[in-house]
């Protein structure tokens, strides 16, 4: 087959030629038309480290509630104070957005997160509810038995609720089709490591969030259709390199305020990002154990961070990697994970004399004033001179 | 009664020396802020005049008449100016720059112009928000922190202060100083500016506090909130470790809050530093710094638009 005949599959399935962005607004209508296609259920999920491979083994669609910019007049009836995509979540879940989700699943973590998932259990008491309990201290002793535990007690749940057991075959299936996503979602991020990536911030970051709310073997095709046209494309125009560090961002307005700006994002490290598709399940005897591996393995985030820094390690060696000018650190405001992690990372970046600038947001960027941000940002990153001043040396020293 | 202890004096300068009308280029910058607006004009890289007034409501004619008040009646036309660059909240409303810049370039610039090359670390205590900039040797940015979304509107709610003390915005920072002696009371909040104007009217009403504060302890503790949160600030810009809060080298203030003793001094005495001045307003920062950095590509132009 042709490598334009590959890439038409592919565009029939997104409606247009990977448009990931639609894919990700239409998401409803996706997995509504899922459900009425095979008749299996769809579960909402809202923590990272949700093992997504164990829903997908029980024939379940297992989609990511993700916050959007809706005018929300519900949520301060229920949720007082938490970070705006949190109540943003409950305005949506309860307006009926979701109203094909059959469950939620939520996992430890996040605080604000938890609120949502009680506010839902308070007000509609029909649903499928887990919640999933992960060890903060994800490398303690006894941290994979007791995850591997926790995942053998939710396939058991999902077991009395579909009353279809999840084999070992199943498990199997489903780890392939999910290690094979990851893996193609790596490819496509190393292309970014190019001096001048085929690839913007903003399609990587919509490529992502599709892929959280699709099925993965019918995006497996669309992303290996997807690389295919990448190899097709022609290298775009030499940029500033940017890195996104922080708060999970949602959608990829920001990455298009920076490509508004001239620049482009090449790298993040963000739970709806890098992090989502890192790691891989490496295949053992006890399939549980194998996927306790991968979720406690998979870069920390913030929340599960605390006790290990290990974070700016990871940051530090992406924007090495990714050769990256500066970093832009963004916390959505009342984020309690990332507003006790942040300073770790500023830390880092100051003592490595990596440039960056730190804000913050609503779920709503504040577009004007993010932009100024970006202008003075990218006006001191400005070629010509942040590649020969040696910003990797102390200022003052030879 | 309209009160107008918030308002402060407008300006307007012009070189005595008419010889700078004939500088091979002239350029200007505009700063519109969200309360303030200042145009500056630079002959061959020399202050040739300068103007400031209060920004009103429409962003488009206060840059108007802003730039118009700079050249005055010099003779000087839009048309004869080699370039002109726009800063500030409102910068795109100024039609007739003919490139936009960031504020934090100008500021950092302007300061140079201001107070030497010896500044280091520049301070923007703006109406609307509060700017750090950290500077090499050389005109560059190190790196810069702004203030957070929450904490917007400084200057503006210490204008509403001095409308409600009846204390003019010129003197109200010595005010806040004049404690008898006594040390500051304990700052409002510093969350939030409109939390602390909230508080700050709550100071009023004696029943809200035992040790009822009179009008300069209030004042004062209003304006060490303000200072309190502009030091947060710095040390997003200066800080290895949360609460290590230092400069690194001099210290200027720009904006208009840098005529504010009663924010400033307190900052200083924080830092344990004595800030630079300056015979130039720190208001014109913004606008001189445009002014000069579309000044390199338009003499290289030989002065011609």
């Amino acid at each position: 087959m042709s490598a334009e005949a590959t890439i038409t599959r592919g565009a029939d399935a997104l409606g247009a030629a990977f448009d990931f962005k639609s894919l990700v607004d239409k998401r409803h209508d996706y997995a509504r038309a899922w459900k009425a296609k095979t008749g299996g259920k769809v579960l909402g999920w809202f923590e990272p480290y949700f093992p997504e491979e164990i829903a997908y083994a029980a024939g379940m669609l297992p989609v990511r509630i993700l916050a959007r910019h809706e005018v929300d007049d519900i949520s301060d009836k229920w949720i007082y104070s938490s970070c705006y995509p949190v109540r943003d979540m409950v305005n949506q879940l309860l307006k009926g957005r979701y109203d094909y989700v059959d469950g939620l699943v939520n996992v430890e973590g996040c605080q604000w997160m938890y609120n949502a998932f009680e506010v839902m259990m308070n007000n509609r008491e029909s649903l499928f509810y887990h919640y999933l309990f992960l060890p903060d201290y994800t490398n303690a002793a006894t941290s994979k038995d007791v995850a591997k535990n926790e995942f053998a007690v939710l396939a058991d749940r999902f077991k009395g609720w579909t009353g279809k057991s999840i084999t070992d075959a199943d498990l199997d299936a489903a780890i392939e089709v999910y290690n094979h996503n990851r893996l193609l979602l790596r490819r496509i991020n190393e292309l970014r490591r190019a001096d001048r990536p085929v690839i913007s911030g903003s399609e990587m970051m919509n490529l992502v969030l599709a892929d959280q709310v699709m099925d993965k073997a019918e995006m497996n095709v669309i992303l290996e259709d997807f690389i295919k046209e990448l190899g097709l494309r022609k290298p775009g125009p030499d940029k500033i390199r940017l890195m996104i560090v922080g708060s999970e961002t949602w959608d990829a307005r920001l990455e298009e305020l920076v490509e508004a700006q001239g620049a482009n994002v090449v790298a993040d490290e963000l739970d709806n990002g890098t992090s989502y598709y890192w790691n891989n399940v490496l295949p053992q005897e006890d399939r549980l154990m194998a996927l306790a591996l991968r979720y406690l393995g998979r870069p920390h985030s913030a929340l599960k961070d605390n006790n290990y820094r290990r974070r700016p390690q990871h940051i530090f060696e992406l924007a090495e990697d990714f050769n990256v000018d500066g970093v832009l650190l963004e916390k959505q405001i009342y984020c309690h994970s990332h507003g006790s992690d942040m300073y770790a990372v500023w830390k880092m970046l100051r003592e490595r004399y990596i440039p960056y600038h730190y804000f913050e947001r609503g779920s709503l960027l504040p577009e004007d004033e993010t932009a100024a941000r970006l202008e003075a940002f990218l006006s001191m990153l400005k070629p010509g001179l942040n590649h020969l001043a040696g910003w990797h040396k102390k200022f003052g020293e030879d | 009664m309209v009160l107008q202890y918030a308002k402060w004096p407008e300006i307007q300068w012009m070189s005595d020396d008419a010889g700078w009308k004939e500088a091979k280029t002239i350029t200007a910058g505009v700063d519109i802020g969200t309360t303030s607006a200042q145009a500056a004009v630079v002959a061959d890289g020399q202050l040739a005049a300068y103007a400031g007034i209060r920004a009103g409501t429409d962003f488009r004619k206060t840059a108007d008449e802003v730039m118009a008040l700079a050249l005055g009646a010099s003779g000087i036309t839009l048309e004869r100016l080699s370039a002109v660059g726009a800063t500030g909240f409102g910068k795109r409303n100024a039609a007739f720059a003919t490139e936009s810049l960031d504020e934090v370039s100008c500021h950092g610039k302007g300061a140079r112009f201001i107070y030497g090359s010896e500044v280091t670390t520049v301070v923007d205590l703006g109406a609307q928000t509060v700017t750090a900039i950290k500077l090499y040797e050389w005109d560059r940015v190190w790196d810069f922190a702004m203030n957070d979304i929450c904490a917007t509107g400084m200057g503006r709610n210490i204008e509403m202060v001095c409308d409600l003390l009846h204390v003019p915005i010129g003197e109200i920072g010595e005010y806040s100083l004049d404690l008898g002696g006594k040390p500051d009371p304990e700052p409002v909040s510093t969350t939030c500016y409109n939390y602390a104007g909230t508080e700050t009217m709550g100071l009023f009403r004696p029943e809200f506090r035992g040790d009822t504060l009179n009008g300069n302890e209030i004042c004062a503790s209003h304006l060490f909130a303000v200072a309190w949160r502009v030091l947060g600030v710095i040390g997003k810009l200066q800080s290895l470790e949360p609460g290590d809060i230092k400069v690194e080298g001099k210290l200027g203030f720009t904006g208009g809050l840098a005529h504010n003793a009663g924010v400033t001094r307190r900052i200083e005495r924080e830092l344990d530093t004595t800030a630079l001045t300056s015979e130039y307003d720190p208001m014109l920062a913004g606008a001189i710094g445009a002014a000069l950095l579309v000044l390199p590509e338009a003499a290289e132009r030989g002065g011609v638009r």
